[in-house]
C-alpha cells in the first residue's frame, strides 16, 4: 500500500540546507492501521504530503498504491488522491456551505451520479454519527463534530488509504476519543489508514502500529 | 457535471462582486461603442450601394447627331467595358425636362430664341463598374470620343465617403480595442478575486483528486458569463439608443444619406457581438487562471 524507501526531504532557506525527512524508509500493508507519532517539526505533516504527493522527495522513492509517486503526471496525480482520504487538523470544511454540501461537494467534483450523491452523503455522516447535523454550517459545529464532518467528506469516497494529519491536535480527550472510535471503524471496514498524533500517549492508547519520527528521522517502528 | 460547474461559476460571479460589475460594465461600454459605430458603418454601406446604383455619367456632345449617329454612337457606348445602360439625350429632351422642372416659370425657356442645352447620353455604369477606379477609366474612355464636348458627373465625393466610413471602421476598432483590453483586465482582476476566494474549494478540489478541468472550468465560465452578460446589455443599450434617437435622425439621414430607414445591427451582427463579449470574458478568465498562485 506504501513503501518508502530511504527518503530524504531537504528544504534550502537561502543558502541553508533544512533537512525535514532523513533517510525515512517504511512499508504499510493494505488494511493496516498505521500511528505515525512525533513533536510538533518532526517532519509527520511533510512525510504525509510526500505520500498524496503534495510534495516531491528530495531522494528516495515514495510509492503509494503500487505508484511511485514522484513520476506522477498531474492527471495520474488527481488520479492517485482520488483513492486517497485525507483528514487535517483543521477540519478545512468549506465555511459557506452545509455538512451536507461539504461532504456532497467532493462527490460532485468527482462527477459521482446526481442519483447516488444524497444517499452517499447520508452513509458517510451516518457512520460518523453526524446525520442530524447536515444542514449545520461549521461555524455551527463543535471542534469535534466538524473534525466528524471532515472524516464523512473525506470515506464518502470510500477511499483505500485514509491519512489522518494531527485529526484530534484541537480536541479535548472526549471528542478525540469519538474520532478515533470513528477512524477505527473506517479501518475496520477496510481502509489503510495512516494517522499522525504528536500526542505520544493517545498514540500509545491506540494500541497499533507505531512509527515515531524526530527531527526528520525514523527512529523507532514497534507494534 | 456542466450544471454543477455552471452553478459554481454564478457563485463565482456573485463573489466577485462590485468588480464583476466593473467588468461588466467595461464590456457593455466597449461593445455598445464598437456595435453603435457598427450601426452607423452598416448605414453608410447602405447608402453607398445605393448610390453606386444610381451613378450616371452624361457625356455632353458637341452637336446633334442625326438619329443614325446617335444610334451608333449609343451603340458604340454600349459596347465600351464597364457600361450598362446607354440612353441618347436629344436637344428637344432636354429642354422639355428643363421646362419641366421649372414648372410654372417654363415660359421662360420660351423666350431663348434658340436652344442652349447639348444633346447627350447618360451612360449607366455597371454595378462593377461604379468605383472611382472604374469610372475614372471610363470617363476617359468617353472623352476620347470625337463625339464628346465635355464629361459630367463622377464618384469622387461617393470615394470620399467610403473612404470617411473606412476612416470610422479604424477609429471604431481603436476605441474598440482600448475599451476591449481595459475590459479584459477587468475581468482578469475579478477572477484573481474569485480565485483568493475561492483558494479553499480549489485545494479541497486537489486534495480530492478532480480533474483540472473541474477546478479551472468555473472560473473561464464565470469570466465567459461576464463578458455575455456585457454583451446582452451593449446590444439591450443599442437597441434603446436607437429606438429613442432613430426617428428623430431619420428626417437627416434621408436628406444626407439618401437612405429611407436607418437600419439596427442584423442578427448576424448581433450575434457576433455576443460572440466577442463571451470572447473578451473568457479570455479574461483564462489569464487569470494561468497565474501561479492560482
Amino acid at each position: 500500500m506504501i513503501e518508502l524507501h530511504r527518503v530524504w526531504k531537504v528544504y534550502s532557506v537561502g543558502p541553508v540546507k533544512v533537512p525535514a525527512l532523513s533517510d525515512v524508509s517504511f512499508r504499510v500493508s493494505k488494511g493496516e492501521f498505521v500511528t505515525l507519532c512525533g513533536p510538533s517539526g518532526a517532519g509527520k505533516t511533510t512525510l504525509l504530503r510526500l505520500l498524496y504527493r503534495e510534495d516531491i522527495p528530495s531522494e528516495g522513492e515514495v510509492e503509494v498504491l503500487r505508484q511511485e509517486v514522484s513520476s506522477l503526471s498531474r492527471s495520474e496525480v488527481a488520479a492517485l488522491r482520488r483513492s486517497i482520504g485525507i483528514v487535517f487538523q483543521d477540519s478545512k470544511l468549506l465555511p459557506g456551505r452545509t455538512v451536507y454540501e461539504n461532504v456532497a461537494f467532493v462527490l460532485r467534483v468527482l462527477g459521482t451520479p446526481r442519483r447516488e450523491i444524497t444517499g452517499r452523503v447520508f452513509d458517510a455522516l451516518r457512520a460518523v454519527g453526524l446525520s442530524s447535523r447536515a444542514q449545520a454550517y461549521p461555524a455551527q459545529l463543535s471542534a469535534g463534530e466538524a473534525q466528524r464532518a471532515a472524516l464523512a467528506r473525506a470515506i464518502a469516497r470510500k477511499p483505500l488509504l485514509l491519512i489522518a494529519d494531527e485529526p484530534t491536535g484541537n480536541l479535548d480527550e472526549g471528542m478525540a476519543a469519538e474520532v478515533i472510535e470513528i477512524v477505527r471503524d473506517i479501518n475496520a471496514g477496510g481502509t489503510t489508514v495512516l494517522f499522525a498524533t504528536h500526542q505520544a500517549l493517545l498514540a500509545a492508547s491506540l494500541k497499533q502500529r507505531t512509527l515515531t519520527i524526530q527531527n526528520g528521522r525514523l527512529v523507532k517502528d514497534e507494534g | 457535471m456542466f450544471g454543477f460547474l455552471l452553478g459554481e461559476a454564478l457563485r463565482d460571479l456573485r463573489r466577485a462582486g462590485r468588480v464583476a460589475v466593473s467588468a461588466i460594465l467595461l464590456i457593455t461600454l466597449s461593445l455598445a461603442a464598437l456595435g453603435a459605430f457598427w450601426l452607423l458603418s452598416s448605414n453608410m454601406s447602405e447608402a453607398i450601394t445605393q448610390f453606386r446604383e444610381r451613378v450616371k455619367l452624361l457625356v455632353y456632345l458637341k452637336r446633334e447627331p442625326s438619329p443614325l449617329d446617335a444610334n451608333a454612337l449609343v451603340e458604340r457606348v454600349r459596347g465600351m467595358p464597364g457600361v450598362a445602360a446607354v440612353r441618347f439625350v436629344g436637344k428637344a429632351e432636354a429642354l422639355g425636362t428643363l421646362k419641366q422642372l421649372l414648372g410654372k416659370d417654363a415660359a421662360v425657356a420660351d423666350t431663348i430664341p434658340q436652344n442652349p442645352l447639348p444633346a447627350s447620353l447618360e451612360v449607366t455604369p455597371t454595378a462593377e463598374g461604379a468605383t472611382l477606379e472604374g469610372v475614372r477609366a471610363l470617363v476617359t474612355r468617353l472623352t476620347a470620343l470625337p463625339e464628346t464636348d465635355e464629361v459630367g458627373g463622377g464618384v469622387e465625393w461617393m470615394e470620399r465617403f467610403a473612404q470617411g466610413q473606412r476612416l470610422l471602421w479604424l477609429f471604431a476598432l481603436g476605441v474598440g480595442s482600448v475599451l476591449a483590453v481595459a475590459a479584459i483586465l477587468t475581468v482578469t482582476t475579478a477572477t484573481t478575486i474569485v480565485l483568493h476566494a475561492r483558494r479553499d474549494e480549489m485545494e479541497i478540489m486537489r486534495l480530492v483528486g478532480a480533474p483540472e478541468h473541474v477546478v479551472r472550468l468555473p472560473l473561464l465560465l464565470q469570466g465567459m458569463m461576464q463578458g455575455l452578460l456585457g454583451a446582452m446589455l451593449a446590444i439591450w443599450v443599442l437597441v434603446a439608443c436607437y429606438a429613442l434617437i432613430g426617428p428623430r435622425i431619420e428626417p437627416l439621414i434621408s436628406e444626407t444619406l439618401g437612405v429611407a430607414r436607418l437600419t439596427f445591427l442584423r442578427p448576424h451582427n448581433i450575434v457576433a457581438l455576443m460572440a466577442a463579449g463571451t470572447l473578451l470574458g473568457g479570455v479574461g478568465g483564462f489569464l487569470a487562471r494561468g497565474r501561479p498562485e492560482a
